[in-house]
């Protein structure tokens, strides 16, 4: 046994070497995941180090524009108000400390939800097959044909006010489909390798070849298609929260739009009540797809060697 | 951003779609005039007014049927109209009627008492027709008949000394419109459509789509020939639905129209700074007209916990006006102190109600509100109060047309939350709201103006809740009427004290006395509770037409959706 100290140089090289073969070192994936996370953070800090009982009609003056701006009467912004306010007095900083995590919340739940029916309905149809797959295969397939938006417009006008769970709930219904297909499509190819089918051989249950073989080869998927099913589930909910649909007295990125949209906000050149929601929005986003590129990589080691 | 701007994109798109369509034929812009619709037309093929639904403030009732007088709220006359005067009996139970002579329907058959006679039967005798003007006569008149052709006798149930301002006179929104008997006879008025309609008026109907409406002048209007007024100076009228807040100033600020619905004073500063052309009723801060409108929160007195009068004033003292002033208004109007809009003509009986001490503070006693809902056994757990495990909850309805009722709302429900009561905004399309919720009570609490009516007596307004109009939920209130379904003992000696004034001849010095007595009862129970007084801020556009009413051309108020329009139609002049 030769105790040799490997030298300094070597040492580096490892360390590269390391650093390149981690596949989760990824910087697509650390930058999207540090935008969501410092929106999350904003969220916790800001609630211990900013009144959020700001958010609510008539705390503040209205209309106050962001410390360093006026707005069309000449009011400069004040430091209490430093993102200034909306035609309700609402404390624009508040709104975003209460309302990005909001949004955020609806799209990982409602996508946590539509993943779980997924997984469980894709490995089902996949690996039992036969009728259970006709089903569930025709119903994904129905469901993917129908605009959610168009349907969830109904539903909330008919609830009237929802919960933020109210609504995820909502959404998770037409979320399901997409990782269905997918997950089903890969377990039919994994079906037929080598150690599936010794699994089978030697005994092991439906389930258990399910989720204890074969789930662990797909986590990266599961990953790429959760996070693009919380893309499209906050775009819903943007969308139904920017028409008015959404819950009233808990504030959101999109009620907060909907709001400056409905008061005139653009005409009177109040910018800040539209633009930082959509700022916010838009961070979101990029960090949502970043995230999601990295994944790719993640998932698919040519990506990786190209980049 | 990137919605927003899908909106006003489509907004635009479909504004261009429409105008495509409305000027194809040779009407220039500079000769038609834009009136803004804060609804959809829901039924745009059917003009039977005295159904429910838009079917007169699209223009209907602003073109082409006229009143037969109009109450000039300037000089506080009766501008006669299709009519040219009234007489009454000496207890005003019997109200002689003289019709304008030369009068024409559009289709040049003549205007004469038999139309009167037919409309006011077919209000009297048929059952199932529902607006407000028509309840109102058939609750009033005991019969008609014709004297001759240019004259109408009126013998009512009961003296009212102001009948004829009160169905005739456009005092509030509408009047009673005659419709023309060879058309309407042997139709059933419940059902009829009416279309193609004609009209007195010097506009006929050209076209109408869920969102717009299109009258064109007919230039044989009996009008001009018979030397009562000259045509007026638009060859077209179009009423457009323009949408928020937001289009509705972009619209204005384009030129696209001409009169705008009610904005908030920071769009309109910004109108204004775009399109120096844009006028107000004043020229300066407040820019608004007040409304005779008084706003108020209606609760259901059938729906418990709210059918206990220390709850409804539990609610009254935790509302706070000033915040509703200032928040929601911006500053351009003010707090309530009775039920009453507070016009200088008001002040004899507001002043009685407050020397009584049943006036409102413009403030609020949240300790006092809470005090009263403990009184009533609600226990406050942790953000809310409680009583037998159930949280004290209400639901709001009101009509999402207008920024200004669903901000009025937001701040209520901001303070009802803070006082520990769980209100909830329940925002209904227009249509709905007036249609189903309003009328048949199937609501706790809800945004609106229903005491309104009186601009120069109280009668009009305070008649509005007597127990005489009380109906279960789920009927309809008789002409909007009572819709809080207010009776009991209180209810009933208030009702009393009405129905007394209501029968007095106007002006009799005993009648600010007894309105101080009957509203200490209204006080004690509220069944409604006044907010705020109302104000309209419309944008005028001086680009193409001058001659809009103003405090300084004050001919009449700027509501344009009322039947008083033709007064602003025909003031109207090409600008330039």
């Amino acid at each position: 046994m030769t105790d040799a100290p490997i030298t300094r140089s070597e040492r580096r090289q490892q360390k590269r070497l390391k650093r390149f073969d981690n596949p989760w070192m990824n910087p697509k994936l650390i930058w999207g995941a540090g935008l969501l996370l410092g929106i999350i953070a904003l969220g916790l800090i800001g609630r211990v180090l900013w009144d959020p009982e700001l958010v609510f009609t008539g705390s503040a003056t209205l209309k106050l524009p962001p410390v360093g701006f006026e707005n069309l009467r000449k009011q400069p912004g004040v430091w209490s108000n430093p993102l200034g306010t909306d035609g309700g007095g609402r404390d624009m900083l508040a709104l975003i400390i209460i309302g990005a995590p909001n949004t955020l919340f609806v799209g990982l739940l409602a996508s946590l939800i539509g993943m779980s029916i997924g997984i469980f309905l894709g490995f089902s149809a996949g690996f039992v097959g036969g009728r259970t797959d006709d089903t569930i295969r025709v119903l994904a397939d129905v469901m993917i044909t129908i605009p959610p938006l168009l349907i969830l417009v109904v539903f909330q006008s008919a609830f009237g006010d929802v919960t933020l769970t109210m609504m995820a709930l909502l959404i998770a219904g037409f979320v399901w489909q997409s990782p269905t297909r997918l997950i089903r499509a890969q377990v039919l190819s994994m079906k037929q390798s080598g150690y599936v089918q010794m699994a089978q051989l030697s005994g092991a249950s439906t389930s258990h070849i399910m989720f204890r073989e074969m789930m662990p080869n797909l986590v990266p998927y599961l990953f790429g298609s959760f996070i693009a099913s919380v893309t499209t589930s906050i775009v819903t909910a943007v969308g139904l929260e920017v028409l008015g649909l959404g819950p009233q007295r808990i504030p959101t990125l999109g009620r907060t739009i909907y709001e400056a949209i409905n008061a005139g906000a653009l005409i009177q050149n109040l910018w800040w009540w539209w633009g930082i929601p959509t700022l916010l929005l838009a961070t979101m986003f990029i960090g949502l797809l970043l995230i999601n590129l990295g994944l790719d990589e993640v998932s698919n080691p040519r990506l990786r060697k190209l980049s | 951003m990137r919605v927003s701007k899908l909106l006003l994109t489509v907004s635009t798109l479909a504004f261009a779609a429409f105008s495509g369509s409305a000027f194809a034929q040779d009407i220039s812009r500079e000769e038609t005039v834009i009136f803004d619709l804060d609804r959809t037309i829901q039924d745009p093929e059917n003009f039977n007014w005295m159904t429910p639904g838009t079917k007169r403030m699209h223009g209907a009732h602003q073109t082409m049927w006229e009143p037969l007088f109009i109450l000039n709220y300037g000089t506080g006359d009766l501008d006669p109209w299709l009519a040219t005067g009234f007489e009454s009996n000496g207890d005003s139970t019997e109200f002689t009627v003289a019709l304008r002579d030369g009068v024409e329907w559009s289709d040049g058959e003549a205007f004469n008492a038999d139309d009167v006679i037919f409309t006011v039967n077919m209000a009297l005798t048929n059952e199932d027709i529902s607006s407000r003007e028509a309840s109102t006569i058939r609750a009033q008149v005991a019969s008609v008949e014709k004297v001759d052709d240019l004259t109408v006798k009126f013998t009512l149930a009961d003296a009212n000394p102001r009948f004829v301002v009160e169905n005739f006179g456009v005092r509030i929104f509408g009047s009673f419109l005659i419709m023309p008997e060879h058309i309407w006879n042997g139709q059933d008025a419940a059902t009829f459509a009416f279309n193609p309609p004609i009209g007195t008026g010097p506009y006929t109907f050209t076209s109408a789509s869920s969102n717009r409406a299109i009258w064109d002048r007919n230039d044989e209007w009996w009008g001009a020939k018979a030397g009562f007024q000259d045509l007026p100076a638009p060859k077209r009228v179009i009423f457009l639905e323009t949408g928020g807040e937001e289009s509705r100033a972009q619209l204005m600020a384009s030129n696209q129209i001409d009169a705008a619905q009610n904005v908030s004073i920071g769009t309109f500063e910004a109108v204004q700074a775009q399109n120096p052309n844009v006028i107000a009723w004043h020229q300066d801060y407040p820019f608004a007209a007040s409304d005779p409108c008084a706003r108020q929160l209606e609760i259901n007195t059938t729906m418990a916990p709210w059918d206990s009068a220390a709850m409804r004033k539990a609610v009254a003292h935790i509302i706070d006006r000033n915040q509703i002033v200032n928040v929601a208004y911006e500053g351009t109007t003010e707090a309530s102190r009775t039920m009453f809009a507070q016009y200088g003509s008001m002040a004899p009986f507001i002043d009685a109600i407050v020397d009584a001490g049943h006036g409102l503070p413009a403030s609020a006693d949240v300790a006092a509100g809470q005090a009263l809902i403990e009184g009533d056994g609600w226990v406050r757990d942790g953000d809310y109060y409680a009583k037998d495990g159930e949280t004290l909850s209400v639901n709001i309805h009101v009509n999402s047309a207008s920024t200004e009722y669903t901000r009025t709302i937001d701040v209520i429900v901001e303070q009802l939350q803070r006082a520990g009561i769980d209100a909830k905004a329940v925002p209904v399309e227009n249509g709905v709201f007036w249609g189903e919720v309003l009328p048949f009570g199937t609501y706790e609490m809800s945004y609106s103006w229903l005491s309104c009516g009186s601009v120069n007596e109280p009668w009009a307004s305070m008649g509005r809740y007597t127990v005489k109009d009380v109906v279960p939920v789920g009927e309809r209130s008789p002409g909007f009427n009572n819709t809080a379904r207010w009776d009991g003992d209180a209810a009933e000696l208030y009702s009393q004290i009405v129905d007394k004034i209501g029968t007095m001849p106007l002006g009799d010095e005993a009648i600010p006395g007894m309105v101080a007595e009957a509203y200490a009862h209204l006080d004690a129970e509220m069944p409604f509770i006044p907010l705020v007084q109302a104000a309209k801020l419309l944008p005028m556009n001086t680009t193409y037409w001058t001659g809009w009413p103003s405090a300084e051309n004050y001919y009449n108020h700027p509501f344009f959706w009322w039947n008083h329009t033709h007064q602003i139609i025909h003031n109207l002049e090409p600008a330039g």
